[in-house]
C-alpha cells in the first residue's frame, strides 16, 4: 500500500515537474535564453533546473518542433514557442487544470460528508 | 573546483551535441553557481546524449564525422568489453573449470564459442584499423593534431607492455606473495592496462578526426566495426549461458572466492564482467545504427 502511495505520488510529482512543461510554461511569456529559463523556472516552481537537465529537455523539445531556437546573441541562445508548442502547452495545462479542480472538488465532498 | 569539473563533464558530451549546445552550456555554467549536483547533472546528461542523442545534436555533424564517430566509439566499446572479457577470463582460467567444462557441453560449448568470436572479433579491429592507421602514418608531416594522436597511442601501448611484462616477471621470480600485496600489484596493473585502453580509444578517435579517409575505408572500418559488435553481442549471450550452467551445474565452483582477497564469488565476478559486457556491446549497437545511418544520408 506504502509502496502504490509512492508510485502514484511520484508521478504527479513528475508531471507537474517535468522540465518540458516548466520550461514550456517559460517561454509562454516570450523567447529567453538558458539562464532565464533557469530563473524563471525557479521563481514560478522552486525547482532549481540545472544546465544537463535543462539542455536535456530544450533539445527534446526543439527536436519535436515544440520549440526554435534564435539568432544567438554571442553565446547565449534565445528559445522561443512554436505554434505547436503553444498547443501541447495549452493541452498539457488544461489536463493538469483538469486534474486539480476534480481533486479539490472531490476533496471537499469527501471532507463535508465527514 | 566544481566549475572545472562541470568544464571537463561538457567534454563528455557527443561531438554533435557539444557543437550544437556546447556554447550556450558553457556561457549558462558561467553565469551559474556550479556545485556537485551540477557536475552529476551534466553527466547524466553526457550519459543519456550518447545513448539517445537528439536530431538537432546529429544534424550538426556531417555524414563523415558521424561515421567517424561511430568507428571510434565501436573501438572504445570494444576496449571496455576486453577489459570485461580479460576478467572472465581470468576467473575461469582454472583446471576445476576445464574439468567442468569437459564433462558439461552447456560450459564448455559456450567457453570455446567465446574464445573464437574474440579472436574473430580481434582480426576484425586489426582488418578495420590497419588502413586508417597507415594513413594516420602517411599524413603525419602534414597534421599535428594526427603527430600527437600517434604519440598518446604508442605511449600508451609503450607503458601497458612494460607493466605486463614486469607483471609477468614478478610472477615468476617471486614465489611468494601475501595476499594482500598480490591484490594491490593486479589491482594496480588493471588500473594502468584501463587507464592505456583509454588513451588508446582517445587516441584513435583525436587521429581519425583530424586525417583525411576515403569514404571506402571508412565505410569498411565501419562494416569491420558492426562485425566486432555482433561478436560482442553473442560473446555476451556466451558468457550468459555459461553464467546460468555453471550456476546449475556445478554451485560448489561458482560459489568459490575469487577476485582481489577473494571477496567475490565466482558467480558474482561473472556478473559484474557480464555487466560490463552487455553496457559495451548495447552502447556499440546503438553507435554502430547510427554510423549506417549517416553511410546510407550520405
Amino acid at each position: 500500500m506504502r509502496i502504490r502511495y509512492y508510485i502514484a505520488m511520484r508521478s504527479i510529482g513528475e508531471r507537474s515537474t517535468d522540465p518540458a512543461l516548466l520550461i514550456l510554461s517559460s517561454l509562454a511569456e516570450g523567447p529567453k535564453h538558458g539562464y532565464a529559463i533557469t530563473q524563471d523556472v525557479e521563481e514560478m516552481s522552486g525547482l532549481v533546473l540545472r544546465p544537463g537537465s535543462l539542455y536535456g529537455a530544450l533539445a527534446r523539445l526543439e527536436e519535436n518542433g515544440l520549440i526554435e531556437a534564435l539568432p544567438a546573441d554571442d553565446r547565449r541562445r534565445p528559445y522561443r514557442l512554436t505554434g505547436n508548442g503553444e498547443e501541447a502547452l495549452r493541452d498539457q495545462l488544461q489536463t493538469l487544470d483538469r486534474v486539480v479542480s476534480t481533486g479539490l472538488e472531490r476533496l471537499e465532498v469527501g471532507t463535508a460528508l465527514g | 573546483m566544481s566549475r572545472r569539473l562541470a568544464r571537463a563533464a561538457l567534454r563528455l558530451y557527443p561531438l554533435g551535441y557539444r557543437r550544437r549546445y556546447g556554447p550556450e552550456l558553457d556561457a549558462l555554467l558561467e553565469d551559474s553557481p556550479a556545485g556537485a549536483l551540477t557536475v552529476l547533472d551534466l553527466l547524466r546528461g553526457a550519459i543519456v546524449a550518447h545513448v539517445r542523442p537528439p536530431a538537432t545534436a546529429t544534424a550538426a555533424l556531417s555524414p563523415g564525422e558521424c561515421i567517424r564517430s561511430s568507428s571510434s566509439a565501436i573501438l572504445a566499446c570494444w576496449i571496455a568489453f576486453v577489459a570485461g572479457g580479460l576478467g572472465f577470463y581470468k576467473t575461469t582460467e582454472g583446471p576445476a573449470f576445464s574439468r567442468t567444462g569437459d564433462a558439461h557441453i552447456a560450459l564448455g560449448g559456450p567457453h570455446l564459442a567465446i574464445q573464437v568470436l574474440a579472436a574473430l572479433a580481434s582480426v576484425a579491429i586489426l582488418a578495420g584499423a590497419l588502413p586508417l592507421v597507415l594513413a594516420a602514418l602517411r599524413q603525419l608531416p602534414r597534421h599535428r593534431v594526427a603527430r600527437r594522436a600517434t604519440g598518446l597511442a604508442v605511449g600508451a601501448v609503450s607503458l601497458f607492455a612494460i607493466s605486463t611484462a614486469a607483471l609477468v616477471v614478478l610472477a615468476n621470480t617471486v614465489s611468494t606473495f601475501s595476499g594482500g600485496a598480490a591484490a594491490a600489484i593486479l589491482a594496480a596493473w588493471a588500473a594502468i592496462a584501463l587507464a592505456c585502453g583509454a588513451a588508446c580509444a582517445i587516441a584513435a578517435r583525436r587521429g581519425l578526426f583530424a586525417i583525411e579517409v576515403r569514404k571506402r575505408e571508412l565505410t569498411t572500418a565501419l562494416a569491420l566495426g558492426t562485425l566486432v559488435t555482433a561478436a560482442m553481442a553473442a560473446i555476451a549471450l556466451g558468457t550468459t549461458v555459461y553464467a546460468i550452467a555453471l550456476a546449475v551445474n556445478s554451485g560448489a565452483l561458482a560459489g568459490e572466492p575469487n577476485g582481489p582477497l577473494g571477496v567475490l564469488s565466482v558467480e558474482l565476478s561473472i556478473a559484474l564482467q557480464l555487466a560490463v559486457m552487455a553496457v559495451s556491446a548495447t552502447l556499440a549497437t546503438v553507435t554502430s545504427v547510427r554510423g549506417w545511418r549517416a553511410v546510407r544520408s550520405a
